[in-house]
């Protein structure tokens, strides 16, 4: 059933408010009655009618005061002035006060129909009216939260990306810059967003791109992955995969991004690989190592047998031979335990002031004793203007004396009938601070297959004499030390080592 | 007059201990450092008995030790191997020789590993020289 629409009507005349009220009852309306203004006012305030009928003239508070607190408490109340001759001022200033409607006296039946029927009407497009309004509030409120939702995701996305993702403007100006880059740049986001453009934060191979590609000056193919070394806030290199892109608006460039994935993690795995690929190696030659440690046991055995022998024969020549034997096999182990720490180990340089000139007589004169023995000559030929440089001499010393070993090994085992074999140390000073070693020989040689295994597995020609390290050793050695190794070798004409390091001036001692 | 005894050994350290064993027990020693010089001093010096080395540089102590055995003249000069490797790897490459000289080698009157005991070769050097 229709909730009957509630009316209150406001005269001074008793007989005007009877039969208004009797006539409105009877045509379907709630109808309460006020004699006066004060009265009317209480009224709508307990009964909170739609439609107010006010005389205009009343003693006391008069309509137009009524309708102004009527509009105060309800600006949507439709408040029909009941006007009577002369009242013409008072219906303009009625106006005003936003009054919806007039009646004149004497009241006919007809218009004041008429009036409530419009009246009616407003309060229906009102009602409509509101309901559209709320409605629309609603879908604006909805609209605006799944637009929030939808840039929260985004922005989550962004922000929350492992890989650093980092946004420009048109100009190159950055505006988007998210955690993932701060832990590759090393920037913090505020000194980022807004105040830095890709000409300071990328390396320049891939800034040319990205302006050619917003100036539109070319077809910039950025989307390729690639792999690129940024260099972050506090100088590191950090490798990462990188791919990028420009972006377009309706025609127009609007700005580009780029993405970076952080390879240090990768690169740590791969090297961790490396190194644990090496240990296995190095289980493998332990057990080629056996035949070795044979025969350095047989020598410190013989070394302890001889000795004894000459101090009951109270022998000095035979006593200092024993010495010799028990000091050169010692002299092996350690050698070779120090080769299998150096290889399984990782090893930071530790450079130190030293004159490599002097590192290689050292090591000359510790081999010098075999040498003579099987009549090969050891050659030196040192730059005079190599002096004291900052480098790790143990490194030094460690890798020389693993390739002056083998090349004095690859006389030895060299089955020409009658030559002159030689070994050749040679140093030079060479640009960019760096220093070549080269170790030659005119000994056995190697073959294409042997060259390409010496430096990949612990691997000896030499049999039970070698432990197949000397090289892998040499090599490490020779890497961690920044430094690079060739060999050049033919079968039966000997082979060349050199070695390349990096130096430093020597340092001043404070 | 005392026997002599060579040993063929590229090892230096070897070469002392085994001259000292055999002088300590009244044997001259003549020493050899690879198998071709071995050979050269088999027929120079005519030796009572071979302590022989596997592994060396130019002619190994296998391809001594087939030569030696497959020589008519030579084949009853005792042998005494004195190797890191071991004696099967040794045998096993003796018989792969054979297979390619269609002779058969004995094997060799004693077979010592390194790290080889100064008292059991002398027991050894006796048994077989008396």
């Amino acid at each position: 059933m229709k909730e009957m629409t509630k009316l209150l009507i406001i005269d001074d005349e008793e007989a005007i408010r009877k039969v208004l009220t009797v006539s409105l009852a009877s045509d379907g309306y709630d109808v309460s009655a006020a004699a006066g203004g004060e009265e009317g006012i209480a009224l709508f305030k307990k009964e909170f009618p739609s439609i107010v009928l006010t005389d205009i003239k009343m003693p006391g508070m008069d309509g137009i005061e009524a309708l102004k607190q009527i509009k105060k408490l309800n600006p949507d109340a439709e408040v029909i002035m009941i006007t009577g001759h002369g009242d013409m001022d008072s219906a303009i200033e009625a106006l005003k006060l936003d009054a919806s409607d007039f009646l004149n006296k004497p009241i006919k039946d007809e218009a004041l129909s008429v009036a409530l029927k419009r009246a009616e009407e407003r309060i229906a497009i009102k009602k409509k009216l509101k309901e559209y309004t709320d409605d629309l509030e609603n879908m604006v409120r909805m609209a605006t939260e799944e637009v929030k939702r939808r840039s929260d995701f985004q922005n989550k996305l962004i922000t929350s990306s492992n890989d650093a993702i980092v946004a420009t403007d048109e100009e190159g100006d950055i505006v988007i810059y998210n955690r993932g880059a701060e832990r590759i740049f090393g920037y913090p986001r505020v000194e980022i967003i807004r105040k830095m453009n890709i000409d300071k934060l990328y390396p320049q191979a891939i800034v040319s791109e990205f302006r050619s590609g917003l100036e539109r000056r070319g077809d910039a193919d950025l989307s390729e992955w690639r792999e690129i070394a940024i260099v972050a806030k506090d100088g590191e290199n950090v490798p990462t995969r990188f791919s990028g892109s420009i972006l377009y608006g309706e025609d127009e460039v609007i700005g580009s991004v780029g993405f970076f994935q952080d390879l240090r993690e990768v690169k740590r795995l791969q090297e961790e690989l490396i190194k644990s690929e090496r240990l296995a190696a190095a289980g493998q030659t332990v057990a080629g190592l056996a035949h070795y440690i044979k025969n350095i046991l047989n020598g410190l055995k013989g070394g302890t047998y001889v000795l004894n022998v000459a101090l009951d024969n109270n022998d000095t020549g035979k006593i200092k031979g024993g010495w010799a034997m028990i000091e050169r096999n010692v002299g092996r182990i350690s050698d070779l335990v120090l080769n299998l720490l150096a290889y399984s180990k990782e090893r930071k340089p530790e450079p130190e002031n030293c004159f490599p000139n002097e590192i290689v007589e050292e090591v000359c004169a510790l081999i010098e004793l075999k040498a003579r023995e099987s009549s090969i000559e050891i050659q030196r030929d040192l730059d005079p203007l190599l002096g004291k440089v900052y480098m790790d001499p143990n490194a030094i010393h460690r890798a020389l004396l693993n390739l002056v070993s083998n090349a004095i090994d690859a006389c030895i085992f060299d089955s020409a009938p009658k030559k002159q074999w030689w070994v050749k140390v040679a140093t030079a000073i060479k640009e960019n601070h760096t220093v070549r070693f080269e170790v030659a020989d005119n000994g056995m040689g190697m073959d294409k297959e042997t060259r390409e295994k010496i430096f990949s597995s612990p691997f000896s020609t030499k049999g039970e004499r070698g432990t197949g390290l000397g090289l892998l050793v040499t090599e490490k050695i020779v890497k961690e030390n920044g430094g690079t190794i060739d060999v050049a070798s033919e079968q039966g004409n000997g082979s060349t080592f050199t070695i390349y390091l990096p130096f430093q001036e020597a340092q001043k001692l404070r | 007059m005392a026997k002599k005894v060579l040993n063929v050994e590229d090892d230096v350290d070897t070469r002392t201990f085994v001259s000292t064993v055999l002088e300590k027990n009244g044997y001259t020693p003549i020493l050899a450092k690879d198998g071709e010089e071995g050979m050269r001093k088999v027929g120079e010096e005519r030796p009572d008995l071979i302590i022989l080395d596997i592994l060396m540089p130019k002619q190994s102590g296998i391809k001594m030790y087939h030569e030696l055995k497959t020589d008519a003249s030579l084949k009853d000069i005792p042998v005494i191997m004195l190797s890191a490797v071991s004696k099967r790897t040794f045998l096993r490459s003796q018989e792969a020789l054979t297979e390619f000289g269609d002779e058969t080698v004995p094997e060799p009157q004693a077979y010592l590993e390194k790290p080889v005991e100064p008292e059991d070769l002398a027991e050894i050097l006796r048994k077989i020289l008396g």
